[in-house]
């Protein structure tokens, strides 16, 4: 029956009740199971470095910006949700910021609420509270966001499209790197040379130096704090390993050559095509 | 089954460092359960063309495979993305979702499935759970593997690495948020910037942080005053 609708699906734009009830069951696994690890991974980066955790430096942040005020984290939860929803309309992209943003926002504000208490060791920090309120929150989401897509009125799309991106994309790049870097510099000055060369480096190679500023702290506080033991040569060599993989993966290696107007190298423009990578064009 | 275990401890807010919860062995489990969701994702875009994790430039990656049949811009961002994120993530305490799995598990891997010509666990969602879970469990396992061999080393007891100066950076960089929205919706119009202006004004002053507030003030108006588009 259902792959029967999936053959008419293709054809016509129509959407069958087949079609609709399979995307919404499957949404809800989906919703549930991303809700759990992120509700879980989140809490856990509260307790990093003793304890590892999982999501992002960024959405630690934003968490904390809102000094656990189930409102606070509401109305930023809710005003990505619309972002993710205009996205999911056009393009078929849920965007990041359902596991970055929405679910975490959604999962504190709900379990803060409903605790009546602003104590975060409760709610926040509490990987088993946030994994079980996050599976629920993300159950309902993701169903959400994968049905009725084209309901959001056209004018919050437009609102969410073109304040959240650019914001969004503005603290990624350039705000984010320049925070880091200069939290590198402050930190000694080990720290910062190695986070200011891997931080260029790193833009340079991945399109985005927060990864290289990352690392740069990470082996100077590393030889500051242990001086070059095997564990920070293990260290470097992984960074170094790191760079020049990702550099041949993007195909940064042939980019350069051309902008320096050199010839590329038969061997080496046959290396690429074999592999299949390249520059993203 | 699991939570009855962790309860039989003894009900608390907070579980203590050594509850299951805040465990090492949890990590990979957690892990396997994003992993899992976020593949199935992709599957459900492969088959009904809605539900990637990824935001639309790296989504649009994987389309252009699908359309095309040439995945190798996907595979080798998405594997170049989760590598580096691997390495990171043990270090500084942090696992990155948006390059480990989002990108990773959710772009590379699929396209580099596709290339390979395996569609089956992209076809069907109940094989595109497991493949997502056991991906997920081993970069659990191996970012587990990494932490042990240096940040919890002999050698690596004592440091760590940075990662108070990580945590107050992110913490920084959060609060830059709400300005920006501010500047975004000014850009955009100016009915929706005044809105984002009064409302983060506002919050300010019931002492809220102000970024809910620009993006409630800002929704609010572009409701009243739609933003006359391209």
């Amino acid at each position: 029956m259902s792959s029967l609708l999936y053959a008419v699906g293709h054809t016509t734009v129509s959407i069958a009740l087949g079609r609709t009830a399979t995307v919404a069951l499957e949404s809800m696994v989906i919703g549930a199971l991303i809700g759990f690890g992120a509700g879980a991974g989140v809490a856990r980066m509260f307790h990093a470095p003793t304890v590892q955790g999982m999501g992002a430096f960024r959405t630690l942040g934003e968490l904390n910006a809102c000094e656990n005020d189930p409102a606070a984290h509401f109305s930023f939860g809710l005003g990505f949700f619309f972002h993710a929803w205009a996205s999911a309309v056009g393009t078929g992209a849920l965007t990041s910021d359902v596991d970055h943003r929405i679910v975490p926002h959604g999962a504190a504000a709900l379990s803060m609420a409903r605790r009546g208490s602003r104590r975060a060791a409760g709610t926040l920090h509490d990987p088993r509270r946030m994994a079980v309120v996050g599976a629920a929150v993300g159950l309902v989401l993701v169903t959400v966001l994968n049905t009725t897509a084209a309901a959001v009125p056209h004018s919050l799309q437009q609102v969410a499209a073109d304040v959240l991106g650019p914001a969004s994309a503005w603290l990624i790049n350039p705000v984010m790197p320049v925070v880091f870097w200069m939290a590198a510099v402050d930190a000694g000055r080990r720290t910062g040379g190695w986070g200011t060369a891997l931080g260029g480096l790193a833009h340079v190679v991945m399109g985005n130096a927060v990864p290289g500023i990352v690392l740069g702290i990470v082996v100077g506080k590393g030889v500051d704090e242990l001086g070059w033991t095997r564990v920070t040569r293990v260290l470097c060599g992984a960074v170094v390993a790191l760079f020049a993989v990702s550099a041949v993966l993007r195909g940064v290696d042939l980019q350069l050559l051309h902008q320096m107007h050199a010839d590329v190298p038969r061997w080496l423009r046959q290396i690429h095509h074999c592999t299949g990578t390249g520059p993203a064009t | 089954m699991r939570r009855r275990g962790a309860r039989g401890k003894g009900p608390r807010d907070a579980p203590g460092e050594g509850g299951f919860w805040l465990s090492e062995g949890a990590f990979p489990l957690f892990a396997a359960c994003l992993a899992a969701g976020i593949f199935a994702g992709t599957q459900l875009y492969y088959v009904h063309r809605t539900g990637t994790f990824s935001d639309v430039a790296v989504t649009a990656l994987l389309k252009a495979g699908i359309d095309t049949g040439s995945y190798g811009a996907a595979a080798a961002f998405g594997a170049g993305f989760l590598f580096a994120r691997v390495v990171e993530g043990p270090m500084v305490g942090i696992l990155d979702i948006g390059g480990s799995l989002q990108t990773g598990v959710g772009i590379g891997i699929p396209a580099l499935l596709l290339a390979a010509g395996v569609t089956a666990p992209l076809e069907h969602f109940w094989l595109a759970v497991p493949t997502g879970a056991v991906l997920g469990a081993l970069i659990g396992a191996v970012v587990l593997a990494v932490r042990r061999a240096t940040v919890h080393s002999a050698g690596g007891g004592g440091s760590t690495f940075g990662a108070d100066v990580m945590m107050g950076a992110g913490n920084a960089a959060g609060r830059y948020l709400g300005p920006l929205v501010i500047i975004a919706a000014a850009t955009a119009s100016l009915p929706v910037g005044l809105g984002a202006t009064l409302g983060a004004a506002l919050f300010y002053r019931w002492r809220k942080p102000l970024t809910g507030g620009a993006v409630l003030g800002a929704m609010l108006f572009g409701v009243f005053f739609p933003i006359t588009g391209k």
